[in-house]
């Protein structure tokens, strides 16, 4: 039970230190802050269009194509073939809106007859559908070759997210805050080698485990509040969490294992205390290809596979599928990999620190 | 068996060699000094024997625990006060004490008994809830000695354990020491002269990382001295007679109106006699004791403190 002993001493070092104790909680809450509401209820342009065609017809897939080369129109490369599946995504947030050609289409055109499209939309963002209801309103005239009456009807839907901007940028942003805890974790031990504790601890017989558990059990309550502030301070400021919030806490947590076991090998391999900026030389990289502030679907393959093996996106795609609804089932690969990487981390810090030991 | 044994225990630090074939014995129970200047291998010595560094070449065993091989052993054994003090700034005197107590495997109530006893001796009671951070430098010190004591190990080892305190405190820590002779093998580091010759059973003279002398204060002074000094307290000493005196004895050392003379087998009748014969104002005259210092002058070719 030594490394207990070692993490009470370094739980009461930290928690007796103020200025450490504010950075390490006050830190959370302003990175959210300033965050969520700089995001806050911005929407991407251009307008990205789902459309549901139940028709199946060369007529209607031609119809798409001319939707699709307007220039403020992204088309979605899904076409649904089923409404509710389309209704149940624009629900649960994964689209904004969707266009709803029914079957009959083509037959419609060939008879000139009036035909009836459904823009189906989140209520909670009406503009959406006022701005793109004209733009179909054009192109479905001219395709159709009828005068506009062309209907188009406007459905609002209750979507269960609120904000998907929020959504999206939260969990990138709980992610990188915790991994600041490898700079600080690694800043702990390099300070107590660099003071010499580190060499009076090795005096006695704790061994090399005890040091790492020791360093690294102060950072749990650290790990549980910040997390809950993560969560929190985003629930305020318009996160949903539509899925199961227990399984996103269980990420976050698993996350920030992971960023404390860097940062005691950061600490085992450092000299000084003032060395443990070098934490930053990782960090910044890996947030950077962690899909937190944009995705890697566009970077080179190489850089993606990097960005796969590592823990950080898969915290950050797996609570962003959870935040959105999606059930464990879907995400116990990423967990796979965020306890594996915790397990290989501790492991080497344990290594790495023993070399430290005897010099 | 011997509480701590040496062989050939050589520590090389890239071209540096710290610590050169030393070998020493100390037996349980004893207070054994090393006593050299800075940067003569000491502390290298004892973070050998604290399993904090490697030796290149050579052994040492601790109540019979190689030091390389079973370091766990040997750490179970030891108490430790390093040179600098090193505590958790951040906690108390009890807190202190209950870390390296615990990590040694006392339960809470040794840890309280233990802890009871060295707050009080070493008059820390007053400031035990206090963190440590707001502390004197010796009242950090005395609690760092305690820290050393607080697992009731079997052998102690103390690196300087008196460096930059004020004469008081030291005083104050030599005392806590000195009763502990006999009950703990203690091997101490220093480079006071008058701290090895207090409280030391044996000394190790170490310069450059080799044990040049071996031996308690005593034999030290007699054995090792050969070298007698004198000093004489004069007037109006010619450049004539210095100069005779010079090319007569070996060493001479003038400062004002004081004369100090080194020589072998020096014959105090024939000196006064001679400087009155050449009408030099001889005002006293004495044999001096040889001093630690003066042996460590005689065998290294320099002073201590330098």
């Amino acid at each position: 039970m030594n490394f207990w002993e070692i993490g009470k001493r370094n739980l009461k070092e930290i928690y007796r230190n103020p200025i450490l104790l504010g950075f390490l909680l006050g830190m959370p809450v302003a990175f959210m802050l300033v965050f969520c509401a700089a995001a806050g209820g911005g929407q991407a342009s251009p307008i990205s269009l789902s459309v549901v065609d139940e028709d199946h017809s060369q007529t209607s897939s031609a119809f798409i194509q001319n939707l699709g080369s307007i220039e403020a129109i992204e088309l979605n490369e899904t076409i649904y073939s089923e409404k509710s599946q389309a209704q149940e995504d624009l629900e649960d947030g994964r689209i904004s809106f969707y266009l709803f050609i029914p079957s009959g289409f083509e037959e419609a055109k060939q008879a000139q007859q009036t035909v009836n499209l459904d823009l189906a939309y989140k209520a909670a963002d009406p503009m959406i559908g006022l701005q793109v209801k004209p733009i179909i309103e054009a192109v479905g005239s001219e395709f159709l070759g009828v005068a506009p009456p062309l209907t188009v009807e406007l459905k609002g839907t209750e979507s269960k997210i609120k904000n998907e901007v929020v959504n999206f940028y939260a969990p990138g942003i709980a992610v990188f805050g915790l991994m600041i805890l490898i700079s600080t974790a690694a800043e702990i031990i390099a300070g107590d080698r660099e003071k010499g504790f580190l060499a009076r601890m090795f005096t006695t017989p704790a061994r090399p485990s005890d040091f790492i558990l020791g360093y690294s059990l102060p950072f749990i309550p650290v790990l549980i509040v910040s997390t809950l502030i993560y969560l929190g301070v985003g629930m305020a400021l318009g996160l949903t969490v539509v899925g199961n919030l227990g399984h996103v806490f269980l990420i976050f947590f698993l996350m920030g294992l992971c960023s404390i076991g860097i940062g005691m090998i950061v600490g085992s391999l450092i000299k000084s205390e003032s060395q443990a900026g070098v934490s930053w030389i990782f960090i910044v990289p890996m947030a950077m290809i962690s899909g937190a502030w944009f995705t890697v679907e566009n970077m080179p393959s190489a850089v993606k596979s990097v960005a796969g093996a590592l823990p950080f996106i898969h915290a950050i795609d797996a609570s962003r599928a959870v935040l959105n609804g999606s059930s464990f089932s879907a995400i116990t690969l990423d967990i796979y990999w965020l306890v594996g990487w915790a397990v290989v981390l501790f492991a080497a810090g344990i290594v790495l620190f023993r070399r430290t030991m005897v010099s | 068996m011997n509480a701590v044994q040496t062989l050939k225990l050589t520590k090389k630090f890239d071209s540096l060699v710290a610590v050169n074939g030393v070998d020493l014995e100390i037996k349980k129970g004893e207070l054994f000094s090393l006593l050299g200047p800075n940067g003569a291998g000491k502390t290298t010595t004892i973070r050998m024997l604290c399993c904090l560094l490697k030796p290149t070449k050579g052994t040492a065993s601790v109540l019979g625990y190689d030091i390389a091989k079973e370091p766990f052993e040997v750490k179970k054994l030891i108490g430790v006060s390093p040179q600098d003090t090193i505590l958790s700034e951040r906690l108390n005197c009890w807190e202190n004490l209950a870390l390296i107590g615990k990590v040694h495997g006392l339960s809470s109530n040794e840890v309280k008994e233990r802890s009871k006893e060295l707050l009080e001796t070493m008059g820390l009671m007053e400031r035990a809830k206090d963190q440590v951070r707001k502390f004197s430098g010796g009242m950090k010190r005395r609690l760092s000695i305690a820290m050393a004591l607080v697992s009731d190990p079997q052998v102690l080892f103390l690196d300087e354990p008196t460096l930059g305190l004020d004469p008081q405190a030291r005083r104050t820590i030599w005392e806590y020491i000195a009763e502990l002779k006999g009950k703990k093998t203690i091997l101490l580091t220093t480079h006071y002269m008058e701290e090895a010759d207090f409280l030391s059973e044996r000394i190790g003279i170490i310069d450059e990382g080799r044990v040049v002398a071996l031996g308690t204060s005593q034999e030290l002074k007699t054995n090792l001295l050969e070298m007698r000094s004198m000093v004489v307290s004069t007037e109006n000493l010619t450049a004539e007679v210095m100069e005779n005196l010079q090319s007569k004895y070996s060493r001479l050392e003038k400062d004002k109106g004081r004369l100090k003379i080194y020589h072998k087998d020096l014959d105090f009748k024939e000196i006064v006699d001679y400087l009155h014969s050449r009408g030099v104002t001889v005002y006293s005259a004495a044999l001096e004791q040889p001093t630690l210092e003066d042996v460590f002058i005689q065998i290294t070719g320099k002073k201590l403190r330098d």
